[in-house]
């Protein structure tokens, strides 16, 4: 299995190590702060939390995730900050332990959706359902129900079409750093221009 | 209102007389021809007689209905463009071509999902330790006995429908399009009262309500209040990063 956490560099590596003492305060402080907040937290965050500079956190980081190559958790870069999370192995174990069902995926057809809007943003329903070749009334509405996208406006032509875009729960729900992460569409085939509507 | 004020307008042609207003239905139900009406002339002959005496009232009704009538007029004249907008001719090879690079963009999109259900596939068997709703708070400064109580206060002032009117079906997905429609135009931000029109029935105040508290589930308004005694208001949910970018690409949105 590839560990994707190590697949999304926000932070360089910085050029000089900084003297050890103080990166190895703000590494702990740091695992620190991601253990014990419950969403990412951005660089900049720590920086001023752990009141180091950002190449120190950028350092720490890296150590960081290098000690937790071999623990139960991972540091995992996602929607522009850091998280703390469980090694998808033993997710059976914290399943059982939680008691929690195992969560709800999305359709393949809201899959399509979002993989159009996520390409394309922003985008209105119209131009999603150009591609799909079928109305996406109801998947759009799920998929923002599940905050999976929102609408960012509104489009100048005729009938001010709303536009949609992903939101950072988008990110999160599929362990994204940033929509630059997204695999580049000519992988997957000759892709045209879109339609001018 | 203006008792004392001289007689009401009358247009005089050849091909009708009477009330402005008369007019104009006449002309929609295609009684009169407006080809034929001299609208100049009827507008001089109005401005006429609003220098006997003046009624804004009158003038506004008045000056609304000529501009109904030029635009028809305008419209009647005017060639008629080819009927519905069709797609551009295109040859059957070109046809064929468009719809071959649809389905590659279709195709292409299938397999990232593919691809992005391994990520979620991934993502849904790591646990985060549970944190707090991220999604921002949907109500401000307000809880929900407050906004009843709003409610309550503009239902109150709703007015019973009379009862020979035929009810108007209302739905909910309607008035929430309405809503976003109004806050939209509104620049993104309105005051609660404002969401309900003065003329409104009960029917529609609590429908709109209905569509409001929708709209918050769903996250797409947001409520807030600055202040014990501030108004209530309701505020378009959108990501101001992406409008600020958007609106540098779009033509024509405020440029002030």
């Amino acid at each position: 299995m590839s560990d994707r956490s190590g697949a999304i560099p926000i932070l360089d590596e910085p050029a000089q190590p900084p003297d050890d003492a103080r990166l190895y305060e703000a590494v702990r402080a740091i695992e620190c702060i991601l253990f014990a907040s419950g969403e990412p937290v951005r660089p900049e965050q720590m920086a001023e939390a752990a009141q180091v500079p950002t190449e120190i956190v950028a350092a720490a980081l890296a150590i960081l995730r290098g000690e937790y190559a071999e623990r139960g958790l991972e540091v995992q870069a996602v929607a522009g900050g850091y998280q703390l999370v469980t090694r998808p192995a033993y997710a059976e174990a914290v399943r059982r332990y939680l008691g929690a069902a195992a969560r709800e995926p999305l359709s393949q057809a809201a899959l399509e959706t979002l993989a159009i809007i996520a390409y394309r943003q922003p985008i209105t329903r119209p131009e999603v359902d150009a591609v799909r070749g079928v109305r996406s009334d109801y998947i759009l509405e799920r998929l923002e129900e599940r905050r999976l996208i929102h609408v960012v406006g509104r489009k100048d032509t005729v009938g001010r079409p709303m536009l949609y875009a992903t939101t950072e729960a988008f990110l999160r729900h599929f362990g994204l750093g940033g929509l630059a992460d997204l695999p580049p569409l000519e992988r997957f085939g000759q892709i045209v221009s879109p339609p001018e509507l | 209102m203006t008792e004392t004020r001289a007689a009401p307008f009358v247009v005089h042609t050849a091909t009708f007389e009477g009330p402005l207003e008369q007019l104009l239905r006449l002309v929609q139900q295609g009684e009169v021809d407006v080809s034929a009406l001299p609208l100049a002339e009827i507008a001089a002959a109005y401005l006429t007689h609003s220098r006997a005496g003046f009624d804004v009232e009158e003038a506004t009704e008045a000056i609304w209905t000529l501009a109904a009538l030029v635009e028809l007029k305008a419209r009647a004249l005017l060639p008629q463009p080819p009927p519905p907008e069709e797609p551009p001719p295109e040859e059957p090879g070109d046809l064929d071509a468009a719809m071959e690079e649809r389905v590659a963009a279709y195709r292409a999109f299938k397999d990232v999902a593919t691809a992005m259900r391994a990520l979620e596939t991934y993502q849904q068997r790591v646990f985060l330790r549970p944190g707090e709703e991220p999604a921002g708070a949907l109500l401000t400064g307000v809880a929900l006995p407050d906004l009843m109580r709003a409610f309550q206060e503009v239902l109150a002032r709703g007015r019973e429908r009379p009862r020979e009117v035929i009810p108007e079906p209302i739905t909910l997905a309607e008035r929430m399009a309405a809503l976003m429609e109004l806050l939209t135009e509104a620049t993104g931000e309105m005051a609660f009262q404002a969401l309900f029109p003065g003329e409104a029935t009960r029917l529609e105040i609590v429908v709109t309500f209905l569509a409001l508290l929708e709209l918050i589930r769903l996250a797409r308004v947001g409520v807030r209040r600055e202040g014990p005694d501030g108004t209530i208001q309701i505020f378009l949910r959108t990501n101001a990063d992406v409008h600020r970018r958007m609106d540098a690409v779009l033509p024509g949105r405020d440029a002030g």
